[in-house]
């Protein structure tokens, strides 16, 4: 079964539509780059399928029933500079939050969620951080506190939202290898990624978007010249594999 | 702790008032009375701010006006359960406004939340003034509502402030973690199935709970200072949201308390100016004295570095002339390392008593064992 069945999908800001018809297949197990250019709807097309934008036509399956009902198959990494980091918490406390879901209301979280939280920490190498204050933290220390937080939900999908925006090469290697982890455990993840170059060297699928979707499936096979120029207009081609 | 002067601070005007209040019946009723508002005011407050819907407490308290107006004209009772559920009516009314605006129009934020508070606070004094010209006299006292009057409080207004500020403080205890999601991250509560939207419609029903009950000690002009005030003197303080919101409810409480009990000693002082006066002071307490983020603390740190880089400086430099007069031995003027970093003399004399360099003669300085150890790169 695939992880995420995309069909129809349409999404419109005022007149504006931001998605189109777009279709996408994202089979289980594997590691997808949403590719495009600046305003193709790759944000918008992980937002649309976790329910946070409202889709004017078409729908986003997991494992194949509606997202509302599989909520606890998925996990969420949004874009880091989404949130205030100088709010009052701690490391331990942020990573805490991918507990919510499952304690559901009243319930506070437990020494089994901090055990989970400090095993989080540990995959993504914030061991000694977890009392940290959250503005005394790097932007790639940020990055992996976000993606601890998504590791405690114990998804089956993960998405993200440029996990790998301005982070340093000592956090961009980290999240490679836990990109790898969560492949080998069987896991899928669905990333938003800017860095054309290293789609090849991280990703085994690719999703090329420009409002429509251009193309999609094994980066060998769908990761061309010609498909780039069809999405950036000419400017990028020469990242393809074909032309690289 | 570092905290803990302010607190000894705090708990000498606490016992000073503690005298006083336990054999005043009316200043007692004042200060429990301006206590309760403080601390929920201040807890709830502290949502608000890290939100930065700072202003939308300023709208809610002057939207809240023509329904203490209303409330009285329709009723014709004074009873204090009755004026604070029109004040909330109008104030939970004046927030929909401002979501409608948003939602519906190109208006922005921030010009909503200003139409609403003027809009709403005018329609509330036209009311107010014709309240005031009727013949009959029950309505004396209605004005209070504009700057507040704490030596009116009554018990009975105590009993309704303390409760309604007791059932806030319950619910937002009930759902603290889902508040901490809307505050810091409402797109990741979504995401977990949380009703966001709602928890955020509830979130400002206790702001407004938070608002009314403060309206007839402090007054709708200055409420806000109350949302925003305890909080920013609070964030100063902690790094963690429970001891945050928890110190803004403190702070809220003395400066209610303390604030209440002056005005109402004196004659003619409004309530609402005083307490405010008194977190004002709070705040720039605050904003100076506090561990790491305060203005005091950074001005010390800045200078105990500079401190630190010009001795270094003068050591380097120290260090840099004996190297190139290897003979050595018969020291360097305070001059020519002045030359090089600028006024070393005090620097020397620091360096001297910490042992890293030694006086040969009236003006002539050399490293001593230690100190060419530290100069080292």
């Amino acid at each position: 079964m695939n992880a995420l069945d995309v069909a129809d999908l349409t999404v419109a800001y005022g007149e504006k539509p931001v998605l189109w018809d777009v279709d996408l297949e994202v089979p289980t197990g594997v590691l997808m780059a949403i590719v495009g250019p600046n305003g193709a709807g790759k944000t918008t097309l992980i937002r649309a399928a976790l329910g946070l934008v409202k889709p004017a036509a078409g729908q986003a399956l997991v494992h194949g029933r509606p997202y509302e009902e599989q909520r606890r198959l998925v996990a969420y990494v949004p874009q880091r500079g989404s949130v205030d980091w100088d709010f009052p918490t701690s490391v331990l406390d942020v990573v805490l939050m991918g507990r919510y879901g499952r304690l559901g209301w009243l319930r506070r979280p437990g020494s089994q969620d901090r055990a989970a939280a400090h095993v989080a920490l540990e995959q993504v190498g914030m061991t000694d951080l977890a009392g940290r204050q959250i503005s005394q933290l790097s932007g790639g220390q940020q990055q992996r506190v976000f993606l601890a937080r998504a590791l405690v939900q114990q998804a089956e999908v993960y998405f993200m939202d440029e996990p790998f925006q301005g982070v340093d090469a000592t956090t961009e290697k980290a999240i490679v290898e836990l990109l790898r982890t969560l492949r080998e455990s069987g896991k899928t993840v669905i990333a938003v990624h800017h860095d054309l170059q290293t789609v090849p060297e991280y990703f085994d699928q690719v999703a090329l978007l420009n409002v429509r979707r251009i193309a999609a499936g094994p980066v060998d096979e769908v990761f061309t010249e010609e498909n780039l120029r069809r999405t950036y207009g000419g400017r990028a081609a020469f990242f393809g594999r074909n032309g690289g | 702790m570092r905290r803990s002067s302010a607190e000894t601070a705090a708990d000498d005007i606490s016992s000073l008032l503690a005298l006083q209040l336990f054999s005043d019946y009316t200043l007692r009723t004042v200060a429990l009375g301006s206590a309760a508002l403080g601390i929920t005011s201040g807890a709830l407050g502290t949502f608000a701010v890290l939100r930065r819907q700072s202003l939308l407490g300023d709208a809610i308290s002057h939207a809240a006006l023509p329904g203490v107006a209303l409330a009285f004209l329709f009723t014709g009772s004074k009873a204090p359960l009755v004026l604070v559920l029109g004040a909330a009516l109008a104030g939970v009314l004046g927030t929909l406004v401002v979501i409608g605006v948003v939602r519906t129009t190109r208006v922005k934020y921030d010009s909503a939340l200003g139409i609403v508070l003027s809009v709403f606070f005018g329609f509330g004094l036209v009311l107010l003034t014709y309240i005031q010209q009727r013949p009959d006299a029950s309505q004396a006292g209605l004005d209070r509502f504009l700057f507040g009057q704490a030596a009116a409080l009554l018990q009975r207004d105590l009993v309704t402030m303390a409760a309604l500020g007791g059932v806030a403080l319950t619910v937002m205890a009930l759902v603290w973690k889902e508040l901490k999601l809307l505050a810091f991250d409402p797109d990741f509560g979504i995401s977990l199935g949380f009703p966001m939207r709602g928890l955020d419609v509830l979130l400002t029903t206790l702001l407004v709970v938070a608002i009314v009950i403060g309206l007839q000690t402090v007054g709708v002009v200055l409420m806000a200072a109350m949302v925003i005030a305890p909080a920013a003197a609070a964030r100063q303080w902690s790094d963690r949201l429970g001891v945050v919101t928890a110190l803004a409810a403190g702070f809220g409480a003395l400066a209610g308390v303390s604030g209440a009990v002056l005005s109402s000693e004196a004659e003619r002082l409004p309530t609402g100016p005083t307490i405010v006066l008194c977190i004002t002071g709070i705040v720039i307490g605050s904003l100076l004295l506090a561990p790491r983020r305060g203005l005091l603390w950074r001005e010390l740190r800045r200078r105990r570095d500079r401190g630190r880089l010009r001795l270094e400086a003068v050591l380097q430099d120290l260090q840099t002339l004996e190297l190139q007069h290897p003979d050595g031995g018969h020291g360097h003027s305070a001059a020519v390392l002045s030359v090089m970093s600028g006024g070393a003399l005090p620097s020397l004399q620091e360096l001297e008593r910490r042992g890293l360099v030694r006086r040969l003669g009236d003006d002539a300085w050399a490293l001593t064992e230690p100190g060419r150890a530290r100069a080292e790169p």
